[in-house]
């Protein structure tokens, strides 16, 4: 991996990248760090989120907020980004999580819903318009980001540090617990876990995670809409952890860049567009689950693996 | 007294036939949930498709009574398809891909009806104009026709289950599909004639309702995400509790939106969902022991 | 003087809507003893010790353990307080390795369990598990996926996940469950001893009769949810009750 973000460092510095290359660039490396973040639920815990829009959208909408009324400062904005997400994520992960498994994905969409209303058709924020026309952060006063590449390294950094993060987490204690309860929650229960608190604890780790780089999304678009906060997009999530492959964390970062190349090939036929990732996704759930990359996982598996 | 016959009355049997509806919608959920053990998030566009299939139907027939009963049995036929075809593989993994499978699908149908139909809102007209005077109201003799044939459906629907064999063993499996290996039953064909069964009420309810609301495109999403909300408030396994669930979100939808617009109204049912969950965490009916 | 109990069962009865499961069973269970239950298929046998591991909460009567009441705690509470069971249906993580099984069910007792250190600390169990998983034979195993392991294999891993949170009271139901007649004489042999060297008490249910009489200091038949019969194996296999509704007529 040391290798992949060396080269991923030195990616600004080839000879034909565009602006318009740096900035997919950076949507591929945003939403990979995205999907490698639910896929902490979804992969590791077995926990799907249909909601996870919610926590991007919150924590751009953080951003907005501060960017329009001048606090330019960075810190401030994911500061306040995950003060946002977390107060909203507590609430959710409460809920969805005192119940069976299937309530955490209904009850993830009907809360992420209702934000969406709030934020769509109240004029609270902007209505369906958002908030249109940001200035670029600053990291320290007199240094913005302000040019494609300056917010390429940011989110490359952003990225790293999600990586490390997650490494760290997946290989502990808590990491070992959320796959225990992936594999089987009521025996978890049985062995003395509070499961409750662990879900929750992997959802909020999630959901900040999301929400800082929803926060970094208006440093490269200067606005933030409701559109953010659409189901589809959560949608467009689960579709890059399925790509790259669920229980790894390099698979989905694949997945989310895969997912953006193939949306700006494909968005040429806007019309066609939801059907193909609607039928993407039944395809691979039927013949790929595993994704690109947990595809030699499945195959290790199988071939060890005794008649039911 | 003007208001309340005026106003009120009818708007509460407006909601009674919602409440139907979703009812309908949220026992298909249920009894797929519990049997299947796969929440089906396309369950909204199998709704939808009653409705477009209806307007195929009369386009054909001119008869909406034609419709009635070819729509369902057409989407019955695409439930049956779509199970045997995309949910059968998914039984023995984990319930996690049959979620992502049937979202998937909600999107793919979404999209395709969009394409084959046109974005734009289509009317199916009332097959019965006019309206009648109720209880010191006026009230559209096609809704009062809307009230009778949903509570005879639910009543068929409940006598299924508790006079029929078949419905009896449906019924038990909904609680612990595990006991269905016992009985010498052919499961897999079990399951999608239940699936197919469901989409049929799905779709029938999305006809029925068709000459009230407009018809287009996504006009299950909000009809799943409110019977997402009766199936949490109603408790999971629940049947019964689905049902009547569902009559209190319709009645208090319609109600609600007497006073406040649409997206108003939706952040209230929102928040009678949370209140319910804080005092009851179970739901109405909810079961103590499955580990909820 | 009267021995202090380990787990005392109060007039425990347990309905599911109008099915009744249990009615009024009560007995005790000293420490360190072997303590089998046995009855027909749907005598309420697992319905009791799904109510005194803390799934279900019991419609009537208590369950008092180590003289503190457990009626109706959560199962991760119960476990807690060194009361572990096993499950009549492996019950086990099949996607990860023996290793990882046993290790998450060892770490559960440690400190930092449940705090946040817990996000990036990884315990060195590795000692006390691979100790655990010799004891069963298992630990040739350990990086096998546990669903690749043969049924008696699994069913001695559910024994190490509950043994590993270190209980004092062992609930085992049905743990030969699916056992050929030679795997069975071996785990009868292989708990007695293990139960002995680690000072466990232990309530059985059981099917095979052999090996209820042979481990058993006292036994309990249950018919229909009632406690029909209580005493050490002899006394058991003589009463006329038990032998009508249990031993004679139906077949083993």
């Amino acid at each position: 991996m040391a290798v992949v973000f060396a080269a991923l460092a030195a990616l600004p510095l080839t000879p034909w990248m565009s602006k318009y290359y740096m900035l997919l660039a950076f949507d591929a490396l945003l939403f990979g760090a995205v999907a490698m973040s639910l896929d902490l639920l979804m992969g590791y815990t077995g926990l799907v989120s249909f909601g996870h829009a919610a926590f991007f959208g919150l924590g751009a909408y953080s951003t907005a907020v501060l960017l329009e009324r001048g606090v330019l400062s960075i810190w401030l904005c994911l500061g306040l980004a995950i003060v946002v997400v977390t107060a909203y994520a507590l609430m959710v992960s409460y809920f969805a999580t005192s119940r069976r498994g299937i309530y955490f994905a209904l009850l993830t969409l009907i809360f992420a819903e209702v934000v969406y209303t709030f934020f769509r058709y109240t004029q609270t924020f902007g209505g369906s318009d958002g908030i249109q026309g940001l200035p670029s952060f600053q990291l320290l006063p007199g240094l913005a980001v302000d040019t494609p590449v300056r917010i390429y390294y940011l989110v490359l950094a952003y990225l790293l540090l999600a990586y490390v993060a997650c490494r760290v987490l997946v290989g502990s204690h808590f990491g070992q617990v959320l796959v225990a309860i992936r594999e089987n929650e009521d025996r978890v229960r049985f062995l003395g876990y509070n499961v409750q608190r662990y879900k929750m604890g992997v959802c909020l780790i999630s959901a900040v995670l999301t929400g800082l780089a929803g926060a970094l999304y208006p440093g490269r678009a200067a606005y933030a809409t409701p559109d953010l906060l659409h189901w589809s997009i959560s949608g467009e999530f689960i579709i890059m952890v399925m790509i790259g492959g669920l229980g790894t964390l390099a698979g989905p970062i694949l997945g989310g860049a895969f997912f953006i190349l193939l949306q700006e090939k494909v968005s040429s036929y806007v019309q066609w567009y939801s059907i193909v990732v609607g039928l993407v996704l039944v395809l691979i759930v039927l013949f790929i689950p595993r994704g690109l990359l947990g595809f030699r996982h499945a195959f290790r598996r199988r071939a060890g693996q005794q008649a039911h | 007294m003007e208001y309340v016959v005026g106003v009120l009355l009818p708007q509460l049997l407006h909601g009674v036939v919602f409440g139907a509806a979703l009812g309908l919608l949220a026992l298909g959920l249920t009894v797929i949930f519990g049997l299947l053990g796969v929440m089906n998030f396309a369950h909204g566009e199998l709704f939808m498709f009653g409705a477009y299939a209806g307007i195929a139907v009369i386009g054909v027939t001119q008869s909406f009574w034609v419709a009635l009963i070819a729509a369902p049995l057409l989407v019955a036929a695409i439930g049956a398809l779509t199970e045997v075809a995309t949910l059968r593989p998914l039984y023995r993994r984990e319930p996690l891909y049959g979620l992502i499978m049937t979202f998937g699908l909600a999107l793919a149908f979404r999209e395709g009806a969009r394409q084959l139909f046109g974005g734009d809102m289509r009317r199916i007209l009332p097959p019965i104009e006019g309206s009648i005077p109720l209880l010191g109201m006026t009230y559209p003799r096609y809704r009062l026709f809307l009230l009778a044939f949903s509570s005879l459906l639910l009543l068929a629907i409940w006598l299924f289950f508790t006079r029929t064999r078949a419905g009896i063993i449906v019924r038990a499996a909904v609680q612990d599909a595990e006991m269905l290996d016992g009985l010498g039953v052919n499961v897999p064909r079990v399951f999608t004639l239940t699936f197919a069964g469901s989409a049929a009420l799905a779709a029938l309810a999305g006809l029925l309702l068709a000459p009230v609301f407009t018809v287009y495109p996504q006009m299950g999403v909000e009809m799943i995400l409110l019977a997402f909300i009766v199936v949490i408030l109603g408790g999971m396994g629940s049947m019964g509790g689905s049902v009547i669930a569902a009559f209190v979100i319709g009645i208090a939808q319609s109600l609600l939106t007497l006073w406040m617009n649409p997206q108003r109204v939706a952040i209230a049912i929102f928040g009678i969902m949370i209140i319910v969950l804080i005092v009851r965490p179970r739901g109405f009916f909810g079961r103590e022991g499955v580990l909820e | 003087m009267p021995q202090p109990t380990m787990l005392a069962v109060q007039e425990i009865s347990k309905s599911f809507g109008a099915l009744g499961a249990l009615a009024g069973v009560s007995f005790s269970v000293r420490p360190r003893e072997v303590f089998s239950v046995i009855g027909p298929n749907g005598a309420g046998k697992s319905t009791l010790f799904n109510v005194i591991a803390g799934l279900h909460t019991p419609t009537a009567g208590r369950v008092m353990f180590q003289g503190e009441e457990i009626t109706g705690l959560p199962p991760a509470v119960i476990n807690r307080r060194r009361l572990a069971k096993t499950f009549q249906i492996t019950n086990i993580f099949p996607g990860i390795s023996v290793l990882d099984n046993v290790r998450v069910a060892a770490q559960s007792r440690l400190a930092v369990s449940g705090h946040l250190a817990s996000l990036w600390r990884r315990p060195a169990v590795d000692d006390r598990v691979m100790e655990l998983l010799g004891a069963f034979g298992l630990e040739h195993r350990r990086d096998e996926l546990a669903q690749n392991l043969s049924h008696g294999e699994q069913r001695y891993l559910e024994i190490c996940l509950a043994l590993a949170t270190d209980p004092t009271l062992l609930l085992l139901d049905e743990p030969t469950a699916g056992m050929t007649p030679g795997e069975t004489k071996e785990a009868t042999a292989l708990i007695r001893r293990i139960a002995l060297a680690r000072s466990l008490t232990v309530l059985l249910i059981e099917h095979d009769m052999g090996v209820v009489m042979g481990i058993s200091d006292r036994i309990a038949v249950l018919h229909f949810g009632q406690k029909i019969a209580e005493g050490p194996p002899d006394v058991i296999r003589n009463d006329p009750q038990v032998i009508d509704a249990y031993l004679g007529g139906a077949d083993d």
